[in-house]
C-alpha cells in the first residue's frame, strides 16, 4: 500500500447531520407504534402480503447492495488487483453498515423480536431462512473483524479515554495490540470466509420465494433463482462502490476518483454479461418470455428491470463512459436500480398472494426505512471522519 | 509466467462456475413423505354442506375467538352483530363461503381451514421449527418458539396461517385440528361435531379416504371422481369432495400439483450444504487463487500492477 488512509476529521455537525437526525427521529416515532401498538397501526401489511418494504428493501436490497464489500475484497485481496486497494476499506465499511442495518431491519420486522436468538438455538435445517440467518450473522461478524484493523491502526498506542475511563488506557491498548496480532495472523482466512458466506446467503435469498410456486410469477419463479441472485449481487458490487465513492467525494468535498473508479468499472460488463446470459437463457429455456409482453404490471416491471440491467452493460463497455464521472455514476445507478427492482419484483410485485388484496407501503413503513438509511449514512459519516478509511487524495 | 497465470485464472473461473452451477441447477425433488396411518383428518363433503355456519360458531366457541364485524355493522349498531367474515383471519380459523362456479353456474358452500398437509410447507419454511406435524396428524404451532417472521404465510399454498396485526406481541393463528383441546380427550373436532348436515366427517385419514371413495362409487352422479387432498401438494389430512360439474378450482381450492411445494427449496438447500462440500470447495478454490497471487507478489517484490483479465 503506497498511500496511507487517514481519518477525514472534518466538521461533523453540518446541515446534513441535522437532516439525518430528522429522518431518524421521525422513524423512531413510528417505531414506537410498531412495537407497542402492533403492525396494523403503522404498516399496510396484510394477510396476502405478509412481507412488505422492510423485507423487500431493507433486507433483500440491503444484502444485495452490500455486495460491494465482498466483490471488492475478492478482486483486490484474492485476485490480487492491488491497484484498487484504496476502494477496499470504504467498501468493507459500507458492507458492515449495510449488514448491521439488515439485522436491525429484521429486528423491526419480526413479530416476536425478542425471540431473534432462537435462530441460533432452535435449528430447522429445511428452512431457507435458517441458512440466510446464519450466513448473515456470521458474515456480519467477519465484516466486524475485517474492519478491526482500521480501529487498531487509529488508536493503538494512542488510547486516550476521557475522564475516569482514562485509568483503563493501558488495558484497552493491550487489547488493541492483541486484536492487531489476531488480525494479522488470520485476515486471509476471514477475507475468503467473507466471500464464501456472501455466496451462501446472496444465493439463498434467491431460494427463499421458491417455496411459493403458486404465488410467485413465472418470470421470476425459476430453479436458477439462487444463481441469478448471486450473479446480480456480484454485478451490483462495483456499481455500489462507484455510487458511494462518487457521493462521498461530493459530500466530503474531495477530489473525484473518476480514473480509479472508471478503471474498476471495466469488470462490470463481465459480471453483468454473465448475469444477463443466465437470466435470458433461463427465460428462453422455460419458454416464459412471452409473459413479459402481456401488458400486465408484472410484465412491464420485468421489462423495466431488464432494460436497467442491459443498458449499463453496453455503456460500461465504452471507454468514454468510464472516463466521465457523471456517466459512470448514472450507469452505476442504473445497475443499482435494476437490482432493487429485481428484488422488489421477486418479493412484492411478482407475488400474487390471492385476489382482493393489495399492498403499498404506508408512510410509517417509508419513514422507518428512511430512518435506517439515515442511520447508515450517519454511521458512514462517523466511520470516515474518525477512522482511517479513505486514502489521502492523490 | 503471465500467460500461465491467466490460464490458471480462467481454469479457476471455469471450475468455480461449474461448481456453482452444479449446485444451483434444477434438482430432483426429494423423497415424497408418506402419510402416517394414525393421522387424523376431516372429510369436507361440499355436496352436503347447507351453509349454516354452525361449524364456524363451534370453532369460535372452542377456541374462544372474538366475533368479527362484517358489512360495517359495528359502525351502524355500535357493536358487531353479523359474524360473517370474508376471509380467514387471526380470529377466524374456519370459514364457510359460497362459491359460484363460473362454467356450470352452480353455487356451493365450502368450508375453509388449515389443510394439515402430509408434508407441510409451513413446517419446512419455519426458521425455528415452531410449526410441526404431530403424531396425531395436526400441524401445530408453538407460539413460544416463533420469531414472527411470517415466512409460513408466504410458504403455505392455501394461505392459511394468519398473523395478529393489531397486537404488540403478535403470534400466528390457525386451525389446530382441536389437537390439544379435544383430540387428546378422544373427541372429534368441534366443527365436525357441530355439523348438522353430515358434511364434515372426522376420522383417521385412511378411513376417510375409504369413506370418500365409497361415496363416489355409490353415487357417481352426485360426485366428481376425485378426492381433493389425497395427492394435492403431497397430500393433506383435510379432504374434499365436489359435484361432478364443479371443478375444485370452482370451490376456491387452488389448482395445485401433486408434489409438495417445499421440494425445490429443500433440494437446493440440501445440494448447497451437502456435507459442506460445495462451500469448502469454493473456499479452497479462492484460497488457492489468493495464495498464488500473494506468492507472485512476493516474488515480484513489488505491489502488483493491474493486468487485463
Amino acid at each position: 500500500m503506497s498511500i496511507k488512509a487517514a481519518p477525514l476529521h472534518q466538521k461533523f455537525i453540518t446541515t446534513n447531520f441535522w437532516i439525518l437526525i430528522f429522518f431518524m427521529l421521525s422513524g423512531a416515532g413510528f417505531a414506537y407504534f410498531r412495537f407497542f401498538e402492533g403492525f396494523g397501526s403503522v404498516t399496510n401489511l396484510n394477510k396476502a402480503y405478509p412481507f412488505g418494504i422492510w423485507i423487500a428493501f431493507d433486507v433483500a436490497c440491503g444484502v444485495a447492495l452490500a455486495a460491494g464489500g465482498f466483490t471488492t475484497a475478492a478482486i483486490v485481496e484474492i485476485f490480487g488487483r492491488e491497484k484498487y486497494h484504496a476502494l477496499v476499506r470504504p467498501s468493507i465499511l459500507t458492507a458492515f453498515i449495510g449488514y448491521f442495518l439488515v439485522g436491525f431491519a429484521v429486528f423491526f420486522d419480526l413479530g416476536k423480536y425478542y425471540n431473534i436468538w432462537h435462530a441460533l438455538v432452535y435449528w430447522n435445517g429445511t428452512s431457507v431462512l435458517f441458512e440466510v440467518a446464519w450466513c448473515v450473522m456470521l458474515y456480519l461478524t467477519v465484516l466486524g473483524i475485517e474492519n478491526l484493523p482500521n480501529v487498531v491502526e487509529q488508536f493503538k498506542g494512542n488510547v486516550k479515554l476521557p475522564g475516569r475511563l482514562a485509568s483503563f488506557n493501558t488495558q484497552v491498548d493491550w487489547m488493541l495490540g492483541k486484536a492487531d496480532w489476531f488480525c494479522r495472523k488470520t485476515m486471509s482466512f476471514f477475507v475468503i470466509a467473507g466471500v464464501v458466506l456472501s455466496f451462501g446467503h446472496q444465493s439463498s435469498l434467491g431460494t427463499m420465494m421458491l417455496i411459493a410456486p403458486y404465488k410467485l410469477h413465472d418470470l421470476w419463479y425459476t430453479p436458477l433463482s439462487p444463481l441469478l441472485f448471486l450473479t446480480s449481487a456480484v454485478s451490483v458490487g462495483i456499481p455500489m462502490v462507484i455510487f458511494e465513492g462518487t457521493l462521498a467525494t461530493k459530500f466530503f468535498g474531495r477530489k473525484p476518483e473518476t480514473e480509479l473508479l472508471g478503471s474498476f468499472a471495466k469488470y462490470v460488463p463481465l459480471f453483468l454479461g454473465t448475469y444477463l446470459l443466465l437470466r435470458l437463457g433461463d427465460l428462453a429455456y422455460r419458454g416464459v418470455l412471452a409473459q413479459a409482453f402481456d401488458g400486465s404490471v408484472q410484465g412491464n416491471s420485468f421489462l423495466l428491470e431488464l432494460a436497467l440491467f442491459t443498458i449499463p452493460y453496453f455503456m460500461f463497455k465504452q471507454k468514454s463512459v468510464r472516463k466521465s464521472g457523471s456517466k459512470l455514476f448514472l450507469c452505476a445507478l442504473s445497475v443499482i436500480c435494476a437490482v432493487v427492482l429485481n428484488r422488489f419484483n421477486v418479493f412484492l410485485i411478482g407475488m400474487d398472494m390471492g385476489p382482493n388484496w393489495n399492498y403499498f407501503p404506508s408512510v410509517g413503513e417509508f419513514a422507518i426505512t428512511f430512518a435506517f438509511l439515515a442511520l447508515g449514512v450517519m454511521m458512514y459519516k462517523v466511520g470516515v471522519n474518525y477512522l482511517p478509511i479513505m486514502e489521502k487524495e492523490h | 509466467m503471465n500467460i500461465d497465470r491467466r490460464k490458471l485464472c480462467k481454469l479457476g473461473a471455469v471450475a468455480g462456475g461449474t461448481a456453482v452451477c452444479s449446485v444451483a441447477t434444477p434438482v430432483l425433488a426429494r423423497d415424497e413423505r408418506e402419510p402416517d396411518p394414525n393421522w387424523y383428518g376431516m372429510l369436507n363433503d361440499s355436496t352436503r354442506c347447507i351453509g349454516c355456519k354452525a361449524c364456524q360458531v363451534a370453532c369460535k366457541a372452542e377456541n374462544k375467538l372474538p366475533a368479527e364485524a362484517t358489512l360495517g355493522d359495528a359502525k351502524v349498531f355500535g357493536t358487531p352483530i353479523y359474524d360473517s367474515p370474508r376471509e380467514l383471519s387471526e380470529s377466524t380459523y374456519t370459514l364457510i363461503k359460497m362459491h359460484l362456479d363460473v362454467e356450470s353456474k352452480e353455487t356451493t358452500f365450502v368450508k375453509q381451514q388449515c389443510m394439515h398437509c402430509v408434508d407441510p410447507a409451513c413446517q419446512s419454511a419455519c426458521i425455528v421449527g415452531a410449526l410441526k406435524k404431530q403424531s396425531n396428524g395436526a400441524v401445530e404451532y408453538d407460539a413460544d418458539l416463533c420469531m414472527g417472521c411470517r415466512y409460513c404465510m408466504v410458504a403455505c399454498p392455501f394461505s392459511v396461517p394468519q398473523f395478529e396485526w393489531h397486537k404488540a406481541i403478535p403470534s400466528i393463528k390457525k386451525c389446530t385440528l382441536c389437537s390439544e383441546s379435544r383430540l387428546k380427550k378422544g373427541e372429534p373436532t368441534a366443527c365436525a361435531t357441530a355439523c348438522p348436515a353430515g358434511a364434515i366427517t372426522f376420522g383417521k385419514r385412511e378411513a376417510l379416504l375409504k369413506v370418500a371413495r365409497k361415496r363416489i362409487e355409490d353415487n357417481p352422479e352426485i360426485y366428481l371422481n376425485h378426492i381433493y387432498g389425497e395427492k394435492e401438494v403431497g397430500g393433506t389430512n383435510v379432504l374434499y369432495l365436489t359435484k361432478p360439474k364443479v371443478q375444485f378450482a370452482g370451490l376456491g381450492l387452488p389448482d395445485v400439483k401433486f408434489k409438495a411445494v417445499s421440494g425445490l427449496t429443500e433440494s437446493i438447500q440440501h445440494r448447497i450444504f451437502q456435507y459442506f462440500i460445495p462451500p469448502i470447495a469454493v473456499y479452497s478454490l479462492l484460497g488457492g487463487i489468493m495464495s498464488y497471487n500473494q506468492r507472485r507478489k512476493k516474488n515480484a517484490g513489488q505491489t502488483g500492477g493491474d493486468d487485463e483479465y
